[in-house]
């Protein structure tokens, strides 16, 4: 139960930023030509929602085995030792991920120190007027968002990553998984094609229907 | 001896089956920790910064765009209008193959993916039509390869960035290696099936012809917008991927309707009046436009071309970590003095390269390897006065072969996943055809010509600067 929510909210984020960097660029090209305007702020939000998507994707890729390596070597090797050489692959990847944590920790805190704001990034002014109209004198003056707010993916990513390839390793030393890693990025196609080839080979002829649609 | 240690420790966690992007990255961690006091908060900044590189914001865009269009649905319709052009001549349908797999390649950014989406359909056909298992199968094997030099490519933008030369110009250099290799290929083909006698399929009419064309042109069209639009001025190289994925959205929920919601609905029912289909057709366009956006098969592309975007952009970052150590342990200007003190001359050097990368190309990511290798041999390929577009084809046609290799060649696995065969049985199977490829990358490597004529007259000569 909680992993599929888990599962939703992870793919959900993903389509989410994706699709919004998307719709940015898109919309950006269209303000070009049609309005003959555009927003200062959106290439840099791109590049946030891109970091965001990136940052907080990688530990759900170590979940689902999505990232490439090499398998050759380790598939070659008899099972005994095939084993304990991947969960030092997995402790290796944790290591990784323990130190990047740390160096994602200390430069968020820098950044949160010092309160740097962002280039071209400010609270909309919609809200910036809700939360302040009703004070004495107000005038509106824009609010620039500080650096840490979109920095912060990068200690929360670096852990969520840490946690997943802890996960990992503690499911190959229990057994319960076997690689780590991809060996390569079409793995599921091949795998697709390959049950299909099997089906169709199985009734003892091979009828392949191929260019029977428009 | 330091960067031995470097690329050692690379190998080494390579081989024992850690991530790529992880055996970048903690490489270059460890000998920072060990070698030289950078902080770590710079380091794990590195990670963050791909991201806000102007020229890799194109990549999310690539892969989706490519996501929406890499159907089977697609790759029919583009494997039907090339045996309508084609399949007339001895060999046809295998030319048709190489003809499909350069169309897709279009389409496609991805060399594994163009060999399942073609091969799954193409080799059964040809078996069907009298073609030996092992004659269907290499040609496809070596088609597939073209994925990454037809542009749009996801290396190209990658060399791009890393080297600072522009997007659109690899783009055009790409063409006409691409053609070439097409075509030699499928002339290796006609020789082949002529000496066989292999038979050809019935020519197919103009009208078949123009129908095939109109069907598979809305997706092709994708090409025509990206470097039109790149060309003209109309966009930059990103936004011109960004409008490329809504494009490739549109054409597969609403012309092609493979998914989403109007997935089966038909453009022209039985009987139906010109005016009153088009009405409807709108209609349910009109309608249908805002669901589609959040439909399950729309979700599940996005999800799907955010998980290859993630897997590509976290090994990117990492290799840019790495290429930041090897350049500020100044690798690169020790390997060049080194290079220019032995007074090599430049055709050596391009054979040092190819060999270099070939190698590499067993174990690496193609974009991981050239961020990795670019920055070394950049710097020494200006200093010889070897055109850095020209370089970028080289190594992308290096890369491209370094996929159908043995013992690693990643086109070979797949090969031999979907059609059965033994990876033994597709290496043999492959040879012949990859000698016509080697042929090509000398070639490539030798005629600069091929590579920077299309660019240079249409967007003047490239200055180094």
């Amino acid at each position: 139960m909680l992993s599929r929510f888990v599962n939703r909210l992870e793919e959900g984020a993903i389509a989410f930023f994706l699709g919004g960097m998307v719709l940015i660029t898109f919309s950006q090209v269209v303000a070009r030509y049609v309005f003959n305007s555009g927003a200062v702020w959106a290439l840099e939000l791109t590049t946030f929602f891109f970091a965001w998507l990136v940052l907080l994707g990688i530990s759900y890729g170590v979940r689902i085995g999505a990232h490439l390596g090499v398998d050759a070597f380790v598939k070659m090797l008899p099972r005994r030792y095939e084993r304990p050489l991947v969960l030092f692959a997995g402790l290796c990847c944790c290591a990784y991920a323990a130190i990047m944590l740390f160096g994602a920790l200390e430069y968020w805190s820098k950044i949160y120190r010092f309160g740097i704001d962002t280039e071209d990034l400010y609270v909309p002014r919609v809200i910036v007027e809700l939360l302040y109209s009703g004070q004495e004198g107000f005038r509106y003056e824009p609010i620039g968002i500080d650096r840490w707010v979109p920095y912060s993916v990068l200690p929360i990513g670096m852990a969520l990553l840490l946690f997943r390839f802890a996960q990992a390793t503690y499911l190959i030393a229990i057994g319960k998984r076997e690689l780590l890693i991809a060996g390569h990025e079409a793995e599921e196609a091949v795998a697709e094609a390959q049950s299909e080839l099997q089906r169709s080979e199985s009734p003892g002829q091979s009828e392949h229907t191929s260019g029977g649609r428009s | 001896m330091e960067p031995i240690v470097l690329f050692a420790m690379v190998l080494f966690f390579l081989v024992i089956g850690v991530p790529i992007a992880v055996s970048l990255g903690l490489s270059s961690v460890l000998f920072i920790l060990i070698f030289s006091n950078d902080s770590m908060a710079s380091i794990a900044l590195k990670l963050f910064e791909a991201q806000q590189h102007y020229t890799l914001l194109a990549i999310p865009f690539f892969i989706l765009s490519s996501a929406f269009l890499s159907t089977g649905g697609v790759a029919q319709r583009i494997i039907r209008f090339s045996i309508a052009m084609v399949g007339f001549f001895p060999g046809g349908l295998a030319m048709a193959g190489v003809f499909a797999c350069m169309m897709f390649a279009a389409l496609c950014g991805s060399s594994p993916a163009t060999v399942v989406a073609i091969g799954s359909i193409v080799i059964g056909g040809m078996r069907q039509a009298g073609y030996t298992r092992d004659f269907a199968a290499g040609v496809i094997c070596n088609a597939g390869t073209l994925g990454i030099l037809i542009p749009p490519s996801i290396v190209m933008v990658v060399y791009a960035a890393s080297t600072d030369v522009s997007v659109g110009r690899m783009f055009l250099a790409g063409n006409i290696p691409g053609l070439l290799a097409g075509v030699m290929l499928m002339v290796g083909i006609f020789i082949a099936a002529w000496i066989k006698k292999i038979p050809a399929q019935p020519w197919a009419g103009f009208e078949e012809i123009f129908e095939s064309a109109l069907d598979a042109g809305w997706g092709l069209f994708l090409i025509v917008i990206i470097l039109g639009g790149i060309y003209g001025g109309i966009f930059t190289p990103t936004e011109a991927a960004a409008v490329a994925a809504v494009y490739a959205f549109f054409i597969a929920l609403f012309v092609y309707r493979d998914m989403g919601p109007l997935k089966g609905v038909p453009w022209r029912q039985d009987g139906e009046g010109l005016g009153r289909a088009a009405a409807r057709n709108l209609g349910r366009t009109a309608v249908a436009l805002v669901p589609a956006c959040f439909h399950r098969d729309t979700q599940k592309t996005m999800i799907e071309a955010g998980r290859v975007t993630l897997m590509l952009m976290f090994i990117i970052a990492n290799a840019l970590l790495f290429a930041h150590v090897l350049t500020t342990e100044r690798i690169p200007q020790t390997v060049t003095d080194a290079f220019i003190s032995a007074g090599l001359e430049p055709w050596m050097f391009l054979v040092v390269v190819n060999v270099l990368l070939l190698l590499g190309g067993q174990f690496m990511e193609p974009s991981g390897l050239l961020l990795i290798v670019a920055p070394v041999v950049f710097p020494i390929a200006i200093e010889m006065g070897i055109d850095p577009i020209h370089l970028g084809i080289i190594m992308v046609v290096n890369m491209e072969i370094g996929m159908i290799t043995p013992p690693v060649g990643l086109n070979l696995f797949v090969t031999s996943g979907i059609t059965g065969m033994s990876v033994m049985q597709v290496v043999r199977a492959a040879s012949p055809w990859l000698a016509i490829l080697f042929t090509f990358l000398i070639i490539v490597t030798y005629v600069p010509w091929v590579s920077t004529w299309l660019p240079n007259s249409l967007m003047g000569p490239q200055t180094v600067n």
